[in-house]
């Protein structure tokens, strides 16, 4: 009951502190935040863009049923446009001219009386017109492309027809007959623009393909890159805290409540444990925070469910433990400052060299990670780099075993230090 | 019925080289206030960290109220409440949640637990301050929760190490009121300190220690025994003292003569204080300044003392307490 007592004593001091929550949480997270801005993530990849106001006026008169300008003006008021553009309609080419002067709207679109004429009859021509605030570049842009498509579909179809006309009549067809088959192409060349512009506008091409390289296609590269840091971040401050956790048993003693501590009738025992749970509680907060954080603001996909808990839980244990170990090293808190700030610092770089490679050839990446290895933290780092790579249990089983193994070494060393010190 | 809270039997502890605590006994009767009085060095706080088993003894053994401070320690730690000198509590914490804290330490739980938080903390005078952070007292406020932490559990033996060190008057002086208080309650008060009137004022024994031995021990009235009638004669020369110390030694009725040094500066025969232990001071005195008129030199100031520990230390160890 009395290591429980210690324990709640200790995280309730933990919670206090302003460090605990500087070091432990917002630093890691602010870091991988750093990173994720800097490798462009996004969340989706995209971006909002601010609804362009349209003024369409439509002054074109159907011909036989057909109307180009319908056409067009439809064209811009689908559904799948409304999101940047809103579209109203005025009566005439001057109001639509003068609400963009006075910045009521983006551009105005003022469709010629004449379009569906000049698309009939060989001779004539008509222009679309877009009036646009100057000051704008993006909306007005996006107008002109939707307008010039549909209209360029509408002079395919005129210049289909006249060919086709030509041709017929040049190979002796009857006038009204080669009319009416010009006419027919004509009608099916507009239907396809008018089909191709929507399709366009909805982001389908049915005439573009885009592909990316196979590898890539499998994962999302920036959530890759921002897991792999996230999952340094998240080894090289728990075990600072781990180590930080550890050295509050120096400060007691220089505080002197630890000697207090034992003038009550309080087994050593129960002091050095009830600290251990209070560390296990700190670190297990902590990791529980970053990853769950982690993967809500940056979309890390840390991997499944057990190898998670596994890989966690052998990470706690080994931080606890390894600052356990470099804690009962210490004489007093002074000599702390140079051990964290230094030592494990370094050891922190080193442990996350695999991470800084992982893009580097096969050979050279191999030689980093052995080097990584070389430190508790670059097994906890390799430990989350292979579940994140879909990794299950039996791939990471190795990696735990020699965590744990890790940990029951530098647990034994400092507490027996300890014990000794404290007898 | 065994009365004695405490008893130090032949008791050592070393340091390496340095012998901390050299072969000392004694007893403490149940119910008393016993001090332990000698100059920084003297062994006092090693005493009493072997007393509360945080340091294991070289040889020897302790006995706190019947139990063996080597082979029960946790039935030692369980009858006596410690007050260490430096202040020993959580800063962050609030002055009930280190009470809770400690009272926990000591097995106590639930309503009893609440109960007797809430009556230390009218005791030390913080019921209305129990809920703000012990970083945020001030050093008076801190020290009684130090002691107040020491009564949480009602302990048979209250060990105090030097509780007034670097502290105002007023809050020392509650402090000793406490200790009186404390006392009256039925507490044996095992009390450190280098400040004899503190032993004087509270003490019913007194041990006084130096370089780990107890060269005298008694009731205050039996100490001053030892140097039965004589006066301490405390002067101040215009000149450095070793130009009339020889003169003084051989001079009659003088007992002692000591090179003194002003407050906070080493005592040499080069400063100009000297302190003399001296059978009668109304007939010593003359011939004192004869001597020095002698000599040549010039008493600026003369400060006459009856018996009192400082003397008996003076005269078994030629230094003065303050100075040693």
């Amino acid at each position: 009951m009395k290591t429980l007592d210690i324990a709640f004593k200790d995280m309730l001091r933990s919670s206090r502190s302003l460090a605990v929550w500087i070091f432990g949480l917002a630093v890691p997270l602010l870091m991988s935040g750093i990173f994720y801005f800097a490798f462009g993530g996004m969340g989706d990849g995209g971006f909002d863009l601010a609804v362009t106001k349209v003024v369409v006026v439509n002054l074109d008169s159907p011909v036989g049923g057909f109307s180009a300008g319908q056409i067009l003006a439809n064209s811009l008021k689908l559904d799948s446009l409304k999101s940047i553009l809103d579209v109203t309609e005025a009566a005439d080419a001057a109001s639509a001219r003068d609400a963009v002067d006075r910045q009521e709207a983006g551009v105005a679109v003022i469709i010629p009386a004449g379009l569906t004429a000049a698309r009939e009859n060989p001779g004539e021509r008509a222009a679309v017109e877009l009036y646009q605030d100057p000051t704008l570049t993006l909306g007005p842009g996006i107008v002109k492309g939707i307008v010039s498509s549909i209209v360029d579909g509408f002079a395919g179809s005129k210049v289909a027809r006249e060919v086709v006309y030509a041709q017929l009549t040049q190979h002796g067809l009857t006038t009204d007959a080669a009319t009416a088959t010009a006419q027919a192409i004509a009608d099916q060349v507009s239907k396809w623009a008018e089909a191709l512009g929507q399709k366009l506008q909805g982001g389908v091409n049915t005439l573009i393909q885009v592909r990316r390289p196979a590898e890539a296609e499998s994962a999302d590269l920036v959530s890759n890159v921002i897991g792999m840091i996230m999952a340094g971040m998240l080894v090289f401050y728990v075990f600072f805290t781990g180590a930080a956790s550890a050295q509050n048993l120096l400060q007691e003693e220089e505080d002197g409540t630890l000697a207090r501590l034992f003038t009550t009738p309080t087994p050593t025992s129960a002091v050095l444990s009830g600290r251990m749970i209070a560390t296990f509680g700190t670190l297990i907060l902590q990791v529980v925070v970053l990853l769950v954080a982690s993967a809500l603001l940056f979309g890390v996909n840390w991997g499944q469910p057990v190898p998670i808990v596994l890989v966690a839980a052998s990470m706690i244990v080994l931080s606890a433990a390894f600052g356990l170990f470099i804690t009962s090293l210490l004489k007093n808190t002074r000599q702390g400052g140079i051990v964290y700030g230094g030592v494990l610092t370094m050891m922190g770089m080193v442990g996350m060299i695999g991470i800084f490679t992982a893009q580097a050839p096969g050979a050279t990446r191999g030689a980093f990670e052995a080097v990584s290895l070389l430190v508790p933290q670059g097994w906890a780092v390799r430990g989350w780099q292979m579940i994140q790579a879909g990794g299950g249990v039996g791939d990471v089983l190795v990696t735990l075993l020699v965590m744990l193994g890790l940990a029951a070494i530098f647990f034994t060393a400092g507490l027996l230090r300890f014990r000794k010190r404290f007898a | 019925m065994n009365d004695q809270a405490i008893q130090v039997q032949d008791l050592h502890k070393r340091f390496g080289e340095i012998q901390a605590v050299q072969g000392i006994s004694f007893e403490v009767q149940a119910g008393q206030i016993f001090s332990l009085l000698g100059p920084n060095g003297a062994g006092k706080s090693t005493t009493i960290s072997i007393l509360s088993c945080l340091l294991h003894p070289t040889s020897g053994d302790a006995l706190v109220m019947g139990h063996s401070v080597l082979r029960e320690p946790m039935a030692v730690k369980a009858a006596i409440g410690v007050v260490p000198q430096e202040i020993a509590l959580y800063e962050d914490l609030s002055a009930r949640e280190n009470l809770d804290f400690w009272g926990k330490m000591y097995g106590m739980r639930g309503a009893a637990l609440k109960q007797r938080v809430d009556q230390v903390l009218d005791t030390v005078g913080l019921a209305d301050r129990q809920k703000g952070r012990v970083a945020k007292f001030s050093g008076g406020m801190k020290r009684r929760l130090n002691i107040g932490i020491a009564l949480l559990h009602r302990p048979q033996v209250i060990i105090m190490d030097e509780p007034t060190v670097g502290i105002d008057p007023q809050t020392r002086r509650n402090i000793l009121d406490s200790v009186k208080e404390l006392n009256r309650q039925g507490m044996t008060v095992l009390y450190t300190t280098h400040y004899m009137e503190e032993a004087q004022e509270l003490s019913d024994q007194i041990a006084i220690m130096d370089q780990g031995k107890i060269i005298a021990h008694g009731t205050h009235e039996e100490l001053v025994k030892i140097v039965g009638e004589m006066d301490r004669v405390d002067l101040m020369l215009n000149t450095p003292a070793e130009r009339v110390i020889g003169e003084w030694q051989t001079t009659e009725g003088v007992q002692k003569v000591t090179a003194q040094a002003p407050d906070g500066e080493e005592a040499t025969e080069s400063s100009g204080a000297v302190t003399l232990l001296v059978d009668d001071s109304n007939l010593v005195l003359p011939r004192l300044f004869e001597s020095a008129t002698r000599v040549g030199v010039r008493v600026t100031s003369v400060e006459i003392q009856e018996p009192n520990l400082e003397a008996v230390f003076l005269h078994l160890t030629g230094r003065a307490l303050r100075d040693a």
